[in-house]
């Protein structure tokens, strides 16, 4: 961990609309993560959580915000082709439901980031899947694992590519306690190793011990 | 890209099978229909290219493939015979013939009447399979000439006469129109044999000839037996082909016919009658063209609502392919890419399920003639890639536009 800010975000605002009803989620979020920090967001289910994850990943823009600075780029003046650019090269996302394609198999799921690079897969994926522990099940489709398995082949998907940001929304939230728990130290193993920078959303209270800072999230405000 | 899509069709069998048939139904259509008008026109202007002239004179103001009748009276064969040059006449014969119509093979057909002597210019190279060239239907004429006829309807009234008239009553087909034959009783396919008696205009005609397929008629009958049964024994005739001396250009041979005849008739190098027949068949073969396009706008109609349907249903997985960092660019790709394996296998199909109407139509149907040619097999191609492509785009601009989150959160 250095001292140099991979995440660095102000007056962060975003309202939904449905049937013409305006209704805020965030209310100015400023938020700053240093290079190589593990971060956990926690709060009550519709605080706004997932809503900051998928700013912060440029998944779609804020309704209106200060600044965006994801390592160093302001994201708000960039078009969409250098979100999508920023996005596939700096950034690796987990997701509660897993999100693996079901029409392909799980290894091809890990090599996705690579194969849409243009890059070569076939060793990372495969070095990446026998660490995960997963390499009796890689020619599975996802329809075929279980839940904890399905998680880590995603946790493998989100970190093939070697991102430098990391984000993880409810890893865990559709696993057993064994499952998380061991979803939760293939992420810490992959942290201490590679140092990737990471901010995971959770209501889990149990997650905490492994975050290097904890912020907690309520009616759209961020609180350390 | 092409691995993912390809994963994306397998994942749903059934749906890429029905789309890639609906594709293959269409290509189908359009190449049976479209080579149905061109095998029909190509293998006529063949026939009619193997008599051996080099001019046709045909009826004016009437289409080619309808003239019927006989307004060329007596005269203008005399008219032609009689043209010359220095060296002697221009033609060396003058081949009229009188069109009626034969109810055989299961539809219609130009029946040819012909002079027997003149039988040899319509044979060319070809074989006389099976029988006889009406060699006794010249008896016929000679009857009737002896029978110093001015109304040869009262002649062919005597009762007593029918029998004697039998001379005449001939036919010779071509061995197309012997295998496509006609339905007894039962229904069962019989092949026309050579004795078999046909009955045309009321009366009934022996097959004494078979040839070779590709002479200008399938079915032919002695002139003076046309003329005497459909116009009086009068000597009119409904077209006439010209051979002419060899050292005559064809080309202004026919300028010159044209001006002697006039406006009663349309002097054409036989190396034109094909053109002729596409100008005539022009309003048919756009017809065709049109329904078969029609069809064809359907099939990618399909393939539009289906890949509209995918992208709809897979909107989660856009969401994360988005997600992952595939570009607005790359999602088109995929759409397209998926639309282009539908079209290749609705191409393929479609070009099997023609080869095997052509197969069929040519057990079932013998008359008929669909003419695959490169060409249409390359312009089916063309449309398949081309409407795949294009039926392919909008859904995959849709896909592309979906911010990532929102696609992750559709349920």
């Amino acid at each position: 961990m250095n001292n140099e800010l991979m995440i660095d975000i102000q007056g962060v605002h975003h309202a939904y609309e449905h049937d013409r009803v305006i209704e805020p989620v965030l209310h100015g979020i400023d938020l700053r993560v240093r290079r190589g920090e593990f971060v956990i967001v926690m709060g009550p289910s519709g605080c706004g959580k997932t809503t900051l994850l998928n700013i912060l990943g440029l998944m779609m823009p804020p309704t209106r915000a200060e600044s965006l600075n994801l390592a160093g780029a302001n994201a708000l003046t960039l078009t969409e082709a250098d979100r999508t650019r920023l996005r596939r090269e700096l950034i690796g996302f987990v997701f509660q439901r897993f999100n693996l394609l079901p029409t392909v198999t799980a290894r091809r799921n890990v090599g996705l980031p690579l194969e849409i690079r243009g890059e070569n897969v076939d060793g990372q994926v495969d070095a990446l899947i026998k660490r995960a522990g997963l390499a009796n099940y890689a020619n599975k489709k996802p329809g075929q694992l279980s839940a904890g398995q399905q998680q880590r082949f995603a946790l493998a998907r989100a970190l093939v590519g070697r991102p430098a940001l990391l984000l993880a929304d409810e890893p865990t939230g559709n696993l057993d306690s064994a499952n998380a728990a061991e979803v939760m130290d293939l992420l810490c193993a992959f942290h201490r190793d590679w140092g990737q920078t990471i901010v995971l959303i959770t209501h889990n209270d149990n997650l905490a011990v492994a975050a290097d800072r904890v912020l907690h999230m309520r009616d759209g405000r961020l609180s350390e | 890209m092409l691995a993912l899509a390809w994963a994306n069709l397998m994942h749903r069998k059934l749906r890429t099978a029905l789309s890639a048939l609906a594709v293959g139904l269409g290509i189908a259509l359009l190449l049976v229909s479209k080579g149905l008008a061109n095998g029909s026109i190509a293998e006529v202007d063949a026939r009619m290219q193997s008599v051996s002239a080099e001019i046709v004179i045909l009826p004016a103001q009437e289409n080619v493939i309808f003239t019927n009748g006989a307004p060329f009276p007596g005269i203008f064969e005399r008219l032609i015979a009689r043209q010359a040059d220095e060296s002697g006449p221009l033609a060396t014969n003058v081949i009229p013939v009188f069109f009626g119509q034969a109810h055989m093979g299961g539809q219609q057909q130009r029946l040819f009447g012909v002079d027997p002597r003149q039988m040899d210019l319509f044979l060319g190279p070809r074989r006389v399979l099976a029988g006889q060239v009406f060699d006794r239907a010249v008896g016929f004429a000679e009857l009737s000439a002896q029978a110093g006829r001015t109304d040869s309807a009262e002649i062919l009234a005597v009762d007593n006469l029918s029998d004697r008239l039998d001379d005449g009553l001939e036919l010779v087909i071509d061995d197309r129109l012997r295998r496509a034959g006609w339905r007894d009783e039962n229904g069962i396919h019989q092949e026309y044999r050579l004795g078999d008696v046909i009955r045309l205009m009321g009366r009934p005609f022996r097959i004494v000839g078979i040839v070779e397929a590709g002479v200008a008629g399938r079915v032919f009958a002695p002139l003076q037996t046309m003329r005497e049964l459909l116009n009086g024994g009068q000597p009119w005739s409904s077209m006439f082909f010209v051979q002419l001396r060899p050292d005559v250009d064809p080309v202004r041979a026919a300028d010159h016919y044209q001006a002697v005849l006039g406006s009663e008739a349309r002097v054409e190098l036989k190396s034109e009658y094909g053109r002729l027949l596409h100008e005539s068949f022009a309003q048919v073969s756009m017809y065709m063209s049109a329904t078969s396009g029609l069809a064809l706008v359907v099939c990618f109609l399909f393939i539009l609502l289906t890949m509209h349907t995918m992208v709809l249903e897979r909107t989660r997985e856009i969401g994360i392919l988005k997600a992952l960092g595939m570009t607005r660019a790359g999602l088109v790709r995929l759409s397209v890419t998926e639309a282009l394996v539908v079209s290749v296998a609705g191409v393929a199909i479609g070009i099997g399920l023609a080869g095997a109407a052509k197969w069929g139509l040519s057990i079932a149907k013998p008359l008929l003639t669909v003419d695959l040619t490169p060409a249409l097999l390359v312009i089916a191609i063309a449309l398949g890639v081309l409407g795949g492509t294009l039926s392919a785009l909008y859904p995959g601009y849709r896909a592309a536009r979906l911010e990532p989150a929102t696609a992750l959160a559709y349920e």
